[in-house]
């Protein structure tokens, strides 16, 4: 390599470099930081390498770094002469040929491409490629990189890291030549503090007068430190840089050599960085040999030289007094500060340490000037950030923002929202340093200030995104575990202290926790954080106290009620079906005992886990479905029609008398206590049935002539038929349970008879009222709402419903009305005002109404009934609305735009949510929320009122059957442990021996649907719309199953 | 003629000469703050965190051993959360390893009792641990139990710093932090131990003691060693390895 030690010289080598990036003939440029080696970058390269030189072609091929969208990583950029440069993604080996072939014939191979560069500002310079190729979208119009601003970023995935005159000839070393020339270190610290710069290793300190500090310091020697001991987890953005590009690390750094008066600078990277450090070193040798390090850099007569020591494998080797006791080949344990580096560092001198990320903004704010660097960013913190996305986003990778975006930009915009449409929950920055951020404040801006007040920090730009999967209390305990066994154990709070504070996470995720632990974990939290004597100390406990502020519930989930919602703690869940089931039912038991042929006690295990296993089977929202782990193999195990089929099985066969006979001699003796259930719904059948069994006397009161409350008068026929649903109901009178009907409390009986006459009340009654919806022309003529519409078709009782029927609402009360509507002969047009896919109602139904001939319009707002003179409906006017910005549910808002839609029809069915009769809830003389539901305990569901209970639609709003039983359920436990003050509850279920192996072989075939009926014929009649599972099938669907249940298998 | 300067500790006036610790300056004016890796002589390392001190203006706790007197500065050495805090250091303390002051050498002389006597800690609200620890008793007149560190460094200081032999380190990291003999080998075996005593004299507590005394027998003077230090420091010709 050439000396450089003018301009001419210098000219020659930006010379050299240009033609490697621009050349002649077409240009191939693998991606392979680690991610895209991690990824098959390197058999993508050789497979390139082996092409062109078999097939003897003139291209040149070249490595080059990470462009920062890892999710779609190997990266690839081709370049042909004039055309710009195309990114092309996810290439793999046998895409090469193909390429090539384009390539050769002068095309674009379009079929990969990402995105296309036509020119890229790297700041220190610009580089035009060429204009065209109309068909790919620029690199700034892909969501991932919408927003983003690469000024640290500025040569990542474009230049070749380990080509010096690559970097020369983009601009580099240009900063350098001008810093010698001008000769004048005040002005560039001037410089770098008017850009307030902030030091981007986490704490945020002023740059600028961290360096006038170590520049007015005395001292023969003094030292800069770059610390690249980047180990938080789920973090890279240094490694990356430093892989991609190199030298404007190594340029930052001279530039503050001299302005600093330092003639040696270290390099302490992290030795688990193989490849950031070979890069860097061989960098380094670079540079020396074109005198750009060493004696008389750039022929000014300046001297500094670099050195690169790996890091000792410590975490706490990141805090800069840890760092700088290792270099001095100490253990790496932090001293107090003061004396802080800048007077007594390295060997006692004068040192400044500064991250790798603010090395790299050094030579863009000289090049172009504090003015131009404030442009960017918030006003207290300027400039961009690089952040690593990860987690539970669809896109992750390396994202460079400015200061101040909100949080939702990178989870929503950026990275494309959850994988596999799951909500997400939190984000995680800053590491095991850093706090928990709650879906609800993701509006907050991301800077340093910001997210000290929400008890989380900027960190070094780690973010983790989470999604319901994701147990808060265990992501505490996992940072708690990291961050203890990296203590290094000088200061007791975080010795000892992190050793107890994991105990107590310990414990709380093994469901073993107390509210004393809880309280004790808390202060001595926060005792940590304020006496510690390093940062990694103080920060340590942030993971704890802001999972513990922002996601309190979860923690008393575990402490309370020994459940974990994401299924993550293992102790306190069978599999992740049976958590996610509000019955808690045991389906791995059901399947595996289908699976043996042993369909009686499947029935058994399947009825006393579910009273109402038949209906349920119909009508659930099986949240089973999306968290079975067969998902990631193909598709989830179709649980609830295996457990519809049993019940199917059973129910009406001859099987039944006996099985039933069974069940009702498992209730227990006698208690002598008696109960009573107010409301025969779902919630209510099951706390009944649970309370019989228990061996209580069960008296339920419904308004209604029979029992089903909701199942039977508002989930029309052909989803339910009555039979099913009068056999579930047989089976529960037989076990004991007496029923009242016709009779209303408070109306016919009051609380205060039953306060008389029973030891416990269970108040179950559900949603009959409609929400009411301020829309002008409710009023008119052939608006109903969608509750008393299904109640009055299921009672066969005359509807007045027209001919051209518009039903509003996106839940499952709006489909059944809109394909009720349809067999009684209606046309239907369904308003929604968001998209598909946030449709409340489940998918299947959605589509079965869609395919029976009802039309669904989205992203549609009402706002006006239009009525005729005769005070009839005429039409409904809706306003078309867009999509907007994320909502703090995670869903973009829809915004109205001037576009006015008309429907003619002669019926509006509302159907906009259902809530609780207030005149119920107020006369019960309990304890109301503002919303209008009873209050309860969350845990025990015991009202304000001792003896009372409540669970259901009646404390939640609306909600769902299984839901809705999960309560009953629940409730009857509860009740019983306070009738009895002894825990008996786990009694009243029989056990199974069963095969408790993981299937050998679980069966490779495909999901079994269920068979519906042709939809033109199902859409004339009520009767059931779809079929059963077909025995074989069910046996299959089981066969699928694979028993997450096992713990200790032999497998 | 070293500066003067003036401060507030628990809002008491001091005049001071600037350049000593908070510690130091509240020792010299009669104010307790409670501490047990610092030993007058040795240098300050601000590892215990029982010296925490509030001053205003300082949105953090520093510890008085580290942090310089500064003119005008006003400072809290007692206030409830200092106090909690403080407890907290000391029941962490107990619960991380075998602490029985039934059976301890020295039992009534102990710096760790005395404090937790002083600062009320009557009971440990956090589970032990219960570690197996070693325990050497190689040394012909000395013991280690490191049933009873404290992980003060304080011998590791006094050696190194004092004595200069540089016999005791201390290895590992977190909770797995021991105390070890030059490169982990049995004190009995080493090579650069002089058998001063200093750091039997320096340990707080019971870990470092002298064979042949019975429990409740082993009580420390920390006074010479420091004296020695100060004496030197100030350019006095005693020579390291010196035996008091």
């Amino acid at each position: 390599m050439k000396r450089i030690s003018d301009l001419s010289s210098f000219n020659d080598v930006r010379e050299a470099g240009l033609s490697k990036l621009l050349p002649d003939r077409p240009r191939i440029a693998i991606g392979m930081g680690t991610c895209g080696t991690g990824n098959g970058a390197e058999s993508v390269y050789h497979a390139f390498a082996d092409a062109i030189n078999t097939r003897g072609l003139g291209m040149n091929l070249a490595r080059t770094g990470c462009f920062g969208f890892c999710a779609a990583e190997p990266l690839v950029n081709v370049y042909l002469p004039g055309k710009p440069l195309v990114i092309l993604q996810r290439v793999q080996p046998n895409d090469v040929p193909g390429i090539l072939d384009d390539l050769a014939s002068g095309r674009m191979p379009t079929g990969l491409a990402l995105c296309k560069i036509e020119e890229w500002d790297h700041i220190t310079g610009h580089v035009r490629f060429g204009v065209g190729l109309p068909e790919i979208p620029h690199w700034h119009e892909v969501p991932f990189f919408t927003g983003q601003k690469k000024i640290v970023l500025r040569n990542c995935g474009l230049i070749n890291p380990n080509e010096i005159d690559e970097y020369i000839a983009i601009g580099g070393y240009q900063a350098l030549y001008k810093v010698l020339i001008d000769n004048n270190p005040d002005m560039v610290i001037e410089a770098v503090k008017a850009a307030k710069l902030r030091g981007r290793g986490g704490a945020g300190y002023q740059t600028g007068i961290k360096w006038e500090f170590l520049r007015k310091a005395q001292s023969e020697r003094k030292y800069i430190i770059c610390n690249a001991d980047e180990g938080d987890p789920g973090a890279y953005m240094n490694r990356n840089e430093i892989e991609s590009d190199p030298h404007s690390l190594i340029e930052g750094m001279i530039i503050g050599g001299y302005v600093m008066g330092a003639t040696e600078g270290i390099l302490y990277v992290r030795a688990e960085y193989p490849l950031a450090v070979h890069r860097l070193n061989s960098a380094i040798e670079q540079a020396r040999e074109c005198g750009l390090l060493g004696d008389n850099i750039l022929g000014r007569g300046f001297r500094f030289d670099l050195q690169l020591v790996e890091g000792a494998g410590a975490f706490v080797c990141g805090e800069e007094t840890a760092l700088i006791r290792s270099l001095e080949g100490k253990a790496g344990r932090p001293t107090p500060r003061p004396p802080y580096p800048a007077e007594h560092g390295l060997y006692g001198c004068p040192t400044n340490i500064n991250n790798v990320e603010t090395w790299y903004n050094i030579a863009p704010i000289v090049i172009k000037g504090p003015g131009w660097f404030t442009e960017t960013g918030s006003a207290k913190s300027p400039g961009t950030k690089v952040f690593s996305l990860v987690g539970k986003v669809n896109n992750t990778g390396l994202v460079e923002m400015p200061l101040g975006t909100p949080l939702k930009t990178f989870v929503y915009d950026v990275g494309g929202g959850g994988t596999h449409g799951r909500a997400i929950k939190a984000v995680q920055t800053g590491g095991p340093s850093g706090g928990c951020i709650p879906q609800e404040m993701f509006d907050t801006p991301v800077d340093y200030e910001s997210l000290g007040q929400l008890g989380s920090i900027m960190g070094s730009g780690g973010m983790v995104v989470m999604d319901e999967d994701n147990c808060m209390v265990d992501v505490a305990r996992y940072f708690i575990e990291f961050t203890h066994s990296e203590s290094c154990g000088k200061c007791i709070p975080c010795r000892v202290g992190l050793d107890k504070s994991l105990y107590y996470l310990n414990r709380i995720t093994q469901g073993k926790g107390t509210e004393a632990d809880f309280d004790l974990l808390d202060d001595l939290s926060r005792m940590i954080r304020d006496t510690s004597l390093c940062g990694l100390g103080q920060t340590a406990p942030n993971p704890v106290l802001t999972t513990m502020r922002h996601f309190r519930h979860e923690f008393e989930d575990h402490i309370r009620a020994a459940r974990c919602r994401a299924g993550v703690c293992e102790d306190l869940a069978l599999s992740p079906c049976e958590n996610s089931c509000p019955l808690h039912m045991n389906i791995p038991r059901f399947l595996q005992l289908l699976k043996e042929d042993r369909l009686e006690e499947a029935f058994v295990s399947v009825v006393m886990d579910n009273p109402l296993p038949a209906s349920t089977g119909r009508v659930c929202q099986h949240p089973c479905d999306n968290r079975c782990r067969r998902t990631g193999v193909d598709s989830a195990v179709n649980m609830r029609e295996v457990h519809r089929y049993i019940a199917d099985a059973i129910y009406p066969s001859d099987r039944f008398d006996a099985l039933a006979s069974d069940i009702a001699a498992r209730r227990k003796p006698l208690t002598g206590k008696r109960c009573a259930v107010v409301g025969a719904g779902p919630t209510g059948l099951a706390c009944a049935f649970y309370l019989c069994m228990l061996g209580h006397e069960v008296m339920v009161y419904d308004s209604n002539p029979a029992a089903g409350g909701m199942l039977r008068y508002a989930l029309p026929d052909y989803r339910l038929p009555k039979d099913v649903l009068d056999r579930e109901v047989e089976l529960i009178r037989r076990t004991g349970v007496q029923f009242t009907f016709n009779t209303q409390v408070p109306r016919d009986v009051s609380l205060n008879d039953l306060d008389g006459q029973y030891d416990a009340v269970f108040l179950s009654i559900g949603t009959w009222k409609e929400s009411w919806v301020y829309l002008p022309g409710t009023e008119l003529t052939g608006v109903i709402p969608a509750l008393p519409f299904l109640e009055a078709v299921s009672k066969e009782q005359p509807v007045p419903l027209g001919k051209r029927v518009t039903v509003i609402g996106g839940g499952n009360a709006a489909i059944d009305s809109a394909r009720t509507a349809l067999r009684l002969g209606s046309k239907v047009t369904i308003i929604y005002r968001r998209e598909r896919k946030d449709m409340p109602a489940i998918p299947e139904e959605t589509e079965a109404a869609e395919a029976e001939g009802a039309e669904i319009v989205f992203l549609a707002t009402p706002h006006r009934i239009v009525g005729g003179p005769d005070g009839r409906v005429q039409a409904i006017e809706a306003v078309r609305t867009k999509l907007g910005e994320y909502d703090s549910s995670g869903r973009r808002r829809p915004m109205p735009t001037n576009e006015i839609i008309r429907f003619a029809c002669d019926t509006v069915i509302l159907a906009v949510g259902e809530t609780v009769d207030l005149d119920f809830a107020k006369a019960s003389g309990l304890k109301i929320k503002e919303s209008g539901l009873i209050e309860v305990d969350r845990y025990t569901l015991e009202t304000s009122r001792s003896k009372f209970y409540a669970g259901g639609d009646l404390i939640t709003g609306a909600s769902n059957v299984s839901n809705a039983m999960g309560y009953g359920k629940k409730a009857a436990r509860n009740i019983d442990r306070r009738l009895m003050n002894v825990r008996r509850w786990e009694e009243v279920f029989p056990s199974f021996e069963y095969d408790q192996a993981p299937p050998a072989h679980a069966s490779e075939a495909p999901r079994h649907h269920v068979e519906e009926v042709d939809a033109a014929q199902r859409a004339t009649t009520f009767a059931e719309a779809t079929i059963g599972l077909a025995p074989v099938d069910a046996m299959e669907e089981a066969c699928r199953c694979l028993r997450c249940d096992v713990r200790n298998g032999d497998h | 003629m070293p500066q003067k300067i003036s401060l507030r500790i628990d809002g008491e006036l001091i005049h001071t000469a600037a350049g000593q610790s908070i510690l130091d300056a509240a020792k010299a004016h009669n104010k307790f703050i409670p501490a047990l890796c610092h030993m007058k002589g040795l240098s300050s390392v601000g590892a215990c965190r029982l010296c925490i001190v509030e001053v205003a203006g300082v949105g953090r706790l520093l510890p008085a051993c580290t942090t310089p007197v500064q003119d005008g500065m006003s400072v809290t050495t007692q206030s409830d959360k200092l106090r909690r805090y403080r407890r907290i250091a000391l029941e962490l303390l107990f619960a991380e390893r075998n602490h029985v002051c039934a059976v301890c050498v020295s039992n009534g002389f102990c710096e760790l009792q005395g404090l937790a006597k002083r600062l009320g800690v009557t009971n440990v609200r956090y589970p032990y641990t219960y570690p197996k620890v070693p325990i050497d008793l190689t040394h012909p007149r000395y013991t280690a139990d490191q049933n009873r560190c404290i992980l003060c460094s304080r011998c590791v200081r006094v050696c190194a710093e004092v004595e200069g032999a540089h016999v005791w380190e201390i290895s590992g990291r977190g909770v797995g932090s021991r105390l070890v003999c030059e490169l982990n080998r049995s004190w009995g075996e080493s090579t650069n131990c002089t058998s001063c005593g200093k750091c039997v004299q320096s340990c707080p507590t019971g870990a470092i003691a002298e064979k042949g005394f019975a429990v409740e027998e082993m009580s420390k003077r920390t006074d010479p060693i420091s004296r020695l230090a100060t004496l030197r420091a100030a350019g006095s010709d005693n020579k390291p390895g010196v035996i008091l």
